[in-house]
């Protein structure tokens, strides 16, 4: 198995956190399928401890941390005669030294556990031969956290545990230059699925709460964790996922918390008309005009008509009186 | 390291309006259609003229607005929709071949065989109005390989300038782009198409251009289906120094800036 290490608590200002909802978003990164989360010491007593936070602290001297799960022996679930065990939760000191500094020193390099930063061009090289050079190196336990800056710390992140690295770095969404855990977890579930055991379905409920923590929205088109990344438009496509939804889906939107949804605008046709209308039995020359209506409107408007406007729209063309939108 | 100098076929009106919520009107296509003339873009794919009357006039509009790039119709493999492509004075004829078996069985429910026997009929009516083919394998990234080389011959040898090769469900990785587009023989001219399903399609594209392609489709903000498709400000921050596509970075950033009110007119939609 490899390390999936998350830094998003490291990344923004975490003072106004509850501590029910720092404990949620933690269970909810382990239960995705993260092996360890890093944190900054001012958050140790804000989590479900049994010992003393004042210790604790005192034992990281200021260091950030990792939070860790261990499995504890089996304990009796819901349903007879069943046993699962309990996920509890460990702290470590974050031993890991940063480096920014070019691959052919790091031979010279002392430190026996090592993060390797930067490394953001590294698409537009040979970065088969830098995985390489790294995988040889004497280091321990090398992590690597490559730079969002270029929009490829995913690709660089998933080649890395594709060449054989161990452990990887990553962030939550895509507000920091960390590489996107949602898609690092997503590339290595449908790329290596044995290195792979996390529950992806947790991820909209993660996006929802790292909105409400971070006051950051997250885009609706964000790859994997967008609000809008299932709804299908256009006629063509419409088609396609009404025959068979793999045929224009990576993966089933329920893996990840989100569902399809077919939705009306410029681009759409009779038959996604008819699905959203239910009426089969709407005349072509009917179905003709609405269309026509919601094109207009949907350029306008610059959105999708909702189900409601759709609604309105239809009755009043059947009925043949004039309809206003409005914004 | 293949040739630095690479080109950009935009198609933001095309696959970019297809995301949903996402709409132009004539005069909004024309005005993005000249911003991204006046950057340097090789190639505008403009829309689909088979959506109808409102289509065909924007594309005869652009077709006037634009000094340099060549115009691309986009179009099903159906004579139809590339009789209202030649129609409307596309310079380019693309058409969308289905190359998976999912998309060929699931969608057209057809079969190979005549899968190429309309292809070849699609070609002859391209080229008795003696306009240039393009020819797009979508979801070629889930098909079968031997299927896909053989629509690489069967492109070449009816005479297609460009072969588009399509992740339309955005899930390659960087090294599996890379050993596929290494395969195609250099016999024709490669166009890759990312999608950014995996939060990979920057990174696809480069690779595939390191490997041969000499074409990248991308999109302003990287609007398109689902999460879009290659980010044209991405790509070129990503290869500045390393490649050469002729489009000013800063030019592209101001430009975009200016689109975005027309891009974007649901503040909601970006984020």
């Amino acid at each position: 198995m490899v390390t999936i290490i998350d830094r998003t608590l490291t990344t923004f200002n975490t003072s106004g956190l509850t501590d029910r909802d720092l404990n949620h978003f933690c269970d909810l990164l382990f239960t995705c399928g993260v092996t360890k989360i890093e944190l900054t010491p001012e958050l140790v007593d804000r989590l479900s401890f049994p010992a003393s936070a004042a210790s604790l602290k005192q034992w990281l001297e200021g260091r950030n941390f990792f939070l860790t799960q261990i499995l504890s022996g089996p304990l009796t679930s819901d349903r007879p005669g069943m046993k699962e065990p309990k996920a509890l939760w460990k702290l470590e000191p974050n031993e890991l030294v940063e480096k920014n500094i070019p691959v052919s020193k790091l031979n010279s390099c002392h430190h026996q556990k090592v993060r390797i930063t930067g490394l953001e061009d590294l698409m537009t090289r040979d970065y088969s031969e830098v995985f390489k050079a790294l995988l040889n190196s004497d280091i321990d336990t090398l992590d690597l956290c490559p730079g969002n800056q270029q929009h490829c710390a995913t690709a660089i992140a998933l080649e890395w545990l594709l060449a054989g690295g161990q452990s990887i770095s990553c962030g939550f969404a895509n507000h920091h230059h960390f590489p996107p855990l949602e898609e690092v977890l997503m590339g290595l579930k449908l790329n290596q699925p044995d290195l792979f055991t996390g529950d992806l379905s947790v991820l909209s409920e993660l996006r929802d709460l790292y909105e409400k923590l971070t006051g950051q929205p997250v885009g609706k088109m964000k790859a994997i964790i967008g609000t809008d990344i299932f709804k299908v438009e256009s006629g063509i496509h419409v088609d396609g996922v009404l025959k068979n939804p793999h045929t224009y889906e990576p993966f089933n939107p329920q893996t990840v918390g989100n569902q399809r949804e077919i939705v009306l605008g410029k681009h759409s046709g009779r038959q996604s008309l008819l699905y959203k209308l239910n009426e089969p039995e709407l005349s072509e020359s009917t179905a003709h005009i609405i269309l026509k209506q919601i094109k207009s409107r949907c350029t306008q408007l610059g959105r999708n008509l909702s189900d409601r406007e759709l609604r309105t729209l239809a009755s009043e063309v059947q009925n043949d009186k004039p309809t206003e939108i409005y914004c | 390291m293949t040739n630095r100098q690479k080109y950009i076929v935009d198609t933001t009106l095309r696959d970019g309006e297809q995301s949903p919520g996402i709409a132009f009107s004539v005069r909004e296509k024309v005005t993005i259609a000249k911003a991204l003339d006046a950057l340097g873009v090789s190639r505008i794919e403009a829309g689909t003229p088979a959506m109808g009357r409102e289509e065909c006039r924007a594309f005869e509009k652009i077709k006037l607005a634009c000094q340099k790039a060549q115009i691309i119709g986009w179009n099903r493999m159906n004579l139809s929709d590339i009789s209202q492509s030649i129609g409307c004075g596309a310079d380019i004829i693309h058409v969308c071949v289905p190359a998976s078996d999912l998309l060929i069985r699931e969608k057209l429910r057809t079969t190979r065989s005549q899968v190429l026997e309309t292809l070849s009929a699609c070609a002859a009516a391209i080229h008795d109005e003696k306009r240039e083919l393009t020819i797009g394998l979508e979801d070629a990234s889930r098909a079968d390989w031997d299927f896909v080389v053989l629509l690489i011959e069967t492109a070449r040898d009816l005479g297609a300038t460009t072969l588009r090769f399509s992740d339309t469900v955005g899930i390659m990785s960087p090294s599996l782009c890379k050993a596929t587009i290494s395969r195609i023989p250099d016999n024709i001219d490669i166009e890759v198409h990312m999608h950014n399903d995996l939060g990979m399609a920057v990174a696809n594209s480069i690779q595939g251009l390191r490997s041969g392609a000499k074409y990248a489709d991308s999109t302003l903000f990287g609007i398109g289906e689902r999460a879009g498709n290659c980010n044209l400000e991405h790509l070129l921050i990503a290869t500045q120094g390393q490649l050469d596509f002729g489009i000013s970075l800063d030019e592209l950033q101001w430009r975009q800036a200016d689109l975005k009110s027309i891009i974007y007119k649901n503040k909601l939609a970006y984020a």
